[in-house]
């Protein structure tokens, strides 16, 4: 007798040849039933289609590893001894013909392991089981035939009643239940033998069926809470009391209930009351969901009993047979009917089942059965895929964190491993595609499951005049997408998974995991992003793009999309106005040309940026070209650098008291009382589109909460902790007191007072008549969203309007917000602010004879690595002409050191006129220098 | 005025309770969130005088913590020369909005009474208040004599 792990090996290997022959060898198979059985419904084909390649399936076990009755006497099965050895193929052929001559099939008692050990190893209970259960010939085809009949005719619906182990063996369309998994586990653990485990395994996990039926709660389950729901169908009248009392006790359980199956009520109804199926209808969800009975605490003790078993006996049997069901009918199913798909009931579960394992990751598992099960996912439609979304924000965090793992383990492998050409690229590889996709259901896990922002974005009228300018553009996640012009081609389909959900990206708070771990940084930097780019403006769905999938790129990444949106369109702009010139003789200019004066720079800059957004806001979006009066320069870039910085340094000024410095957070925010016309804000507002527009980086310091509301999100009252700390320290003792003297500890009415940036004091009514309602626990709430919603929307609510068409003049058109959630948006305008000076080391270049070993270059470095932070940021603003550290850190800045002609008079110089290259000539005189502050 | 209720009734609350040490409380009618008194010590060496400050609150008072300054010089490891004054309590980070201002003055008025010279505002006065009191009482005391108000009568 073989040792346990040989025979498992050589159980896995087997299957592993038989599974692809079966996939293959079924499908032929089931042609030969149609042809046979015509009589049949035809609507029915596809269950009976199932039930035929399991039955083929049966009788190749059969041929190959016996039924497990030592004194079988049926000539086509292996333990009767009358079978000649067969190889797998023949075994598949064989297996086929007698399907269509309905051969007999014995009852199978136990292990489809190698006769061999069969005979030796069979155990009592095996042996017992198959004397009881050793059928006739005749009866064993008639019962067969019966079979077929039932599965075939019974609607989708029916949930077969509960059978005894023996029949349900029998009848594989039943599911497993721990029960049964657990007595078998029992059994091969006592006989050490863990082929019937495995038999099991592979029927249960092969067979979409049979998955779809386990673990459902069964009403003849013992359990009291069960009984409870089977009851409250019966008898209508107590439903909804019954079911309180169920979630009071089983509060845990029933979150996890609330990832089931969304059917119609109608549908529902209809197969409870005909099969008296347990099927609890949740009627607190606003979609009307129907809480399919899926014991999802059983799933997971299940999965925890069996892997208390050796995972050497059965983890290839497992992870063979969810390939099998997953490569086989279900995917197929859903390229043909996908929509049909999500009509039968509980075919959800099979996911969620899966989804449970814990073996999902495991490097066999990630390699092995991962892509396959990521492809799945994919196609299955949104609704479903919405519902797996909902069943993975009830896990803990720590167990979504494994999976996303898994995830990008599996991006990174492919990204390994395949070998990509001009014609092959990232985006038609099909794993990593896929996974993206299983990332997204990931990535709104996490935001439904955490903590989410109040008032949904939906709640916002868009024709309310705050938003009016942006109302077109402002949420192409609930399918509105009216984005002007070329956007408007592409599908709506995008984000629909969230609509479906009811969740926006920007309701997220506090997400069960940092929406950054979603960033695949191998995956970001390996990307093509040209190609990328073309795929997602084209957006006819046919090619995969990644910028559809924003969380998986990082920001520096996404960035680079923006910037080949931005050139397209200046080029575009510069195109047309040639094309006007030449056609239409109109004496036009293809740049944005701005003349201005130092002293002066606001005001020219106003009139000129005024008179183009009056007159042609289109001229905003042509490449900018700035030019100082009386001072010679050709801007390539460097010159509209300075301009900015100017611009941005007297525009925050205090004595233009335009915005109001909060000195705690060191944060600027719109001063109400300012004196300036709206038309300044709308200005500051085209400055910061532009530098967006024209890859220049601003230093300027909003609080977090501006970018939200730029992103058409208003503000609310956690969003005052980034930016007034102290009040909302004070906002939050005031919600957390709890005593009945409210009114007299805190004597504070419905009226707040705030400051103008000039130290007077105003006061505002938050309610009618707010100086006489005084705060007390029952209004504690509202007060604090009031004044939140006063200090960050009211008050400064014309200034900011005033401020955000300025923004949408330049960026209305671009992909910005569907690509950019608000804290990334802030980093592309401001910048991050990490000084990594050995990044920028590593990428820095070197010309005319200096060398990164060159002495010279050497003591720069050490020079420079020593240097403080100020002196860094002065360096920083020296040669490249922004003290901002770039999107995606220094490494992106490309530094040129260029060696001066030997001449050591001259002092470095710096050529900044391209962002990504930065020139820096002459370091003789650093030497100097050095010299200098080290003495 | 947002605070005026508030802000009246702690004023009226602590100009009832007659407390010795704070005393000759003036608000301007037209701006209640601007508050003087007589700070009237009972401890050496500043039992020699008696010390004007003034209170001004923020316009988001209560939920922004006031601001204490003294107007009177004073000779203290605590209170810088500009009469700036370092409170815990009306800290930033320890601010709460149900403290009433009878609890910040009391508590501006122990620390007068009472040094702290582990948090100075002026670490000589502290060096010398820890390692040499004898000289820091001399000082002190002149300092008070010559640059303090008067105490009230009774």
């Amino acid at each position: 007798m073989s040792s346990p792990q040989d025979t498992s090996e050589a159980v896995g290997a087997e299957e592993g040849t038989s599974q692809d022959s079966m996939g293959h060898e079924g499908e032929e198979g089931r042609n030969t039933e149609e042809g046979n059985a015509m009589d049949w419904p035809p609507q029915q084909q596809g269950d009976m289609k199932r039930v035929a390649a399991q039955l083929i399936e049966k009788y190749y076990f059969q041929l190959t590893d016996g039924c497990g009755n030592p004194n079988c006497n049926n000539p086509d099965c292996a333990s009767s001894r009358k079978v000649g050895q067969l190889t797998s193929n023949e075994a598949a052929g064989k297996a086929l013909q007698l399907f269509a001559s309905r051969a007999r099939l014995c009852e199978v008692v136990g292990a489809k392991g190698p006769r061999a050990r069969q005979s030796v190893s069979c155990d009592v209970t095996d042996s017992a089981q198959a004397h009881t259960s050793a059928t006739g010939g005749a009866d064993s085809s008639s019962s067969v035939v019966q079979d077929v009949n039932m599965a075939g005719v019974s609607t989708p619906n029916t949930s077969l009643p509960p059978l005894s182990p023996q029949v349900e063996r029998m009848n594989s369309p039943a599911g497993l239940t721990e029960e049964t998994l657990t007595l078998t586990i029992n059994e091969c653990r006592s006989s050490n033998n863990y082929a019937k485990l495995r038999r099991l395994l592979w029927e249960v996990f092969s067979n979409e069926i049979a998955l779809r039926h386990s673990f459902l709660q069964r009403s003849d389950s013992v359990q009291r809470r069960n009984e409870t729901i089977v009851r409250s169908k019966s008898i209508d009248n107590t439903t909804t009391q019954s079911k309180e009392e169920l979630r009071a006790q089983e509060g845990d359980l029933d979150k996890d209930l609330d990832c089931a199956e969304d059917i119609s009520a109608d549908e529902g109804a209809a197969s409870s009351d005909k099969n008296g199926k347990v099927e609890e209808r949740n009627n607190i969800k606003p979609k009307g969901l129907v809480l399919h009975a899926l014991d999802i605490s059983e799933v997971r003790r299940s999965y925890a009993h069996l892997f208390e078993c050796p995972e050497s006996e059965f983890g290839s049997t497992l992870m063979n047979a969810i390939v099998q069901l997953l490569s086989d009918s279900l995917s197929i199913q859903l390229r043909v009917r996908r929509d049909a798909f999500s009509a039968i009931p509980n075919n959800i579960n099979i996911f969620i089942i899966l989804l449970e394992s814990p073996s999902l990751n495991t490097t066999d598992f990630i390699e092995g059965v991962m892509p396959k099960m990521c492809r799945t996912i994919g196609q299955l439609p949104e609704k479903d895929q919405a519902l797996l979304s909902k069943h993975i924000a009830t896990w803990e965090a720590s167990r979504l964190h494994r999976l996303l793992e898994s995830l990008h383990q599996l991006i990174t492998i492919k990204l390994l491993t395949t070998e990509f050409t001009r014609d092959f690229t990232i985006n038609d590889e099909d794993s990593i595609t896929s996974a993206t996709q299983v990332m997204k259901l990931l990535f709104y896990a996490s935001i439904y499951g955490g903590e989410l922002d109040t008032p949904l974005l939906k709640d916002i009228p868009s024709s309310d005049s705050f938003l009016e300018n942006v109302s077109q553009n402002d949420d192409p996640f609930l399918g509105v997408n009216g984005a002007g012009k070329d956007w408007a081609t592409r599908p709506p389909s995008k984000d629909s998974l969230g609509s479906e959900l009811g969740i926006h990206v920007l309701d997220a708070r506090t997400p069960l995991i940092l929406l950054s771990e979603f960033y695949d940084d191998f995956l970001s930097d390996q990307l093509e992003m040209d190609r990328d780019f073309a795929y997602y403006k084209a957006g006819s769905g046919d090619k995969f793009s990644f910028l559809n999938f924003p969380f998986i790129l990082t920001p520096a990444t996404k960035a680079l999309g923006l910037y080949y949106d931005n050139r397209i369109r200046m080029y575009s702009e510069r195109r047309i106005s040639i094309y006007q010139q030449v056609m239409e003789g109109m004496p036009t200019n293809p740049y944005l040309k701005l003349r201005v004066r130092r002293d002066h720079i606001i005001d020219d800059a106003l009139v000129d940026l005024e008179m183009v957004a009056l007159e042609n806001p289109g001229d905003l979006k042509k490449q900018m070209m700035v030019e100082f009066e009386g001072e010679q320069g050709i801007d390539e870039g460097g010159v509209s650098k300075e301009f900015f910085q100017l611009i941005v340094e007297q525009i925050f000024n205090p004595d233009y008291a335009m915005f109001c410095l909060n000195s705690e957070t060191q944060t600027f925010w719109f001063n109400p009382n300012c004196f300036e016309s709206d038309a300044q804000f709308t200005l500051v507002g085209i400055v910061l589109g532009l530098a967006i527009y024209n890859n220049v980086i601003l230093d300027v310091h909003f609080p977090p909460v501006m970018y939200k509301k730029l992103c058409s999100k208003p503000g609310s009252f956690h969003d005052l902790r980034d930016w007034n700390t102290t009040l909302y320290r004070s906002l939050v003792e005031l919600l957390e007191y709890e005593g009945d003297d409210m009114e007299e500890v805190f004597m504070q009415t419905f009226r707040v007072g705030y400051q103008d940036v000039f130290g007077t004091s105003l006061t505002h009514d938050l309610k009618l008549d707010g100086d006489n309602i005084l705060v007390n626990q029952s209004n504690k709430r509202e007060f604090v969203e009031l004044y939140s919603d006063f200090l960050l929307n009211k008050m400064v609510e014309r200034q900011f309007r005033a401020f955000r068409r300025g923004f949408n003049m330049v960026t209305d058109d671009s992909p910005l917000s569907n690509l950019f959630r608000p804290e990334e948006l802030e980093l592309l305008i401001c910048g991050s602010q990490h000084y990594d000076f050995m990044e920028l080391m590593k990428n820095t270049e070197y010309e005319g004879g200096y060398s990164s070993e060159t002495p010279i270059i050497q003591a720069f470095w050490e020079l420079v690595h020593d240097m403080s932070t100020e002196d860094k940021k002065k360096l920083l603003q020296f040669t490249t002409g922004s003290a901002r550290v770039p999107v995606g850190g220094l490494a992106r800045l490309k530094l040129i050191i260029v060696r001066h002609s030997p001449d050591c008079d001259r002092l470095p110089t710096a050529h900044t006129c391209f962002n990504l290259s930065n020139i820096l000539k002459g370091l003789e005189c650093f030497d100097l220098w050095k010299l200098e502050r080290r003495s | 005025m947002a605070a005026t209720r508030r802000l009246q009734k702690e004023l009226a609350d602590i100009r009832k309770s007659g407390i010795k040490s704070f005393r000759d409380i003036q608000v301007d009618e037209s701006n209640i969130l601007t508050w003087q008194g007589l700070i009237v010590p009972e401890n050496p060496p500043y039992n020699k005088g008696a010390f004007r400050i003034e209170v001004n609150f923020p316009a988001e008072y209560p939920f922004k913590p006031p601001k204490i300054n003294f107007k009177t010089k004073i000779y203290h490891p605590n209170v810088d020369e500009k009469g700036q004054v370092c409170l815990p309590i009306i800290s930033a980070e320890n601010w709460k909005p149900a403290t009433k201002t009878d609890q910040v003055i009391e508590a501006l008025i122990n620390l007068v009474n009472e040094p702290e010279p582990e948090h100075p505002l002026r670490a000589d006065l502290a060096e010398d208040y820890s390692k040499d009191r004898k000289k820091f009482m001399k000082n002190a005391e002149e300092f008070t004599k010559k640059n303090s108000e008067k105490r009230p009568a009774d």
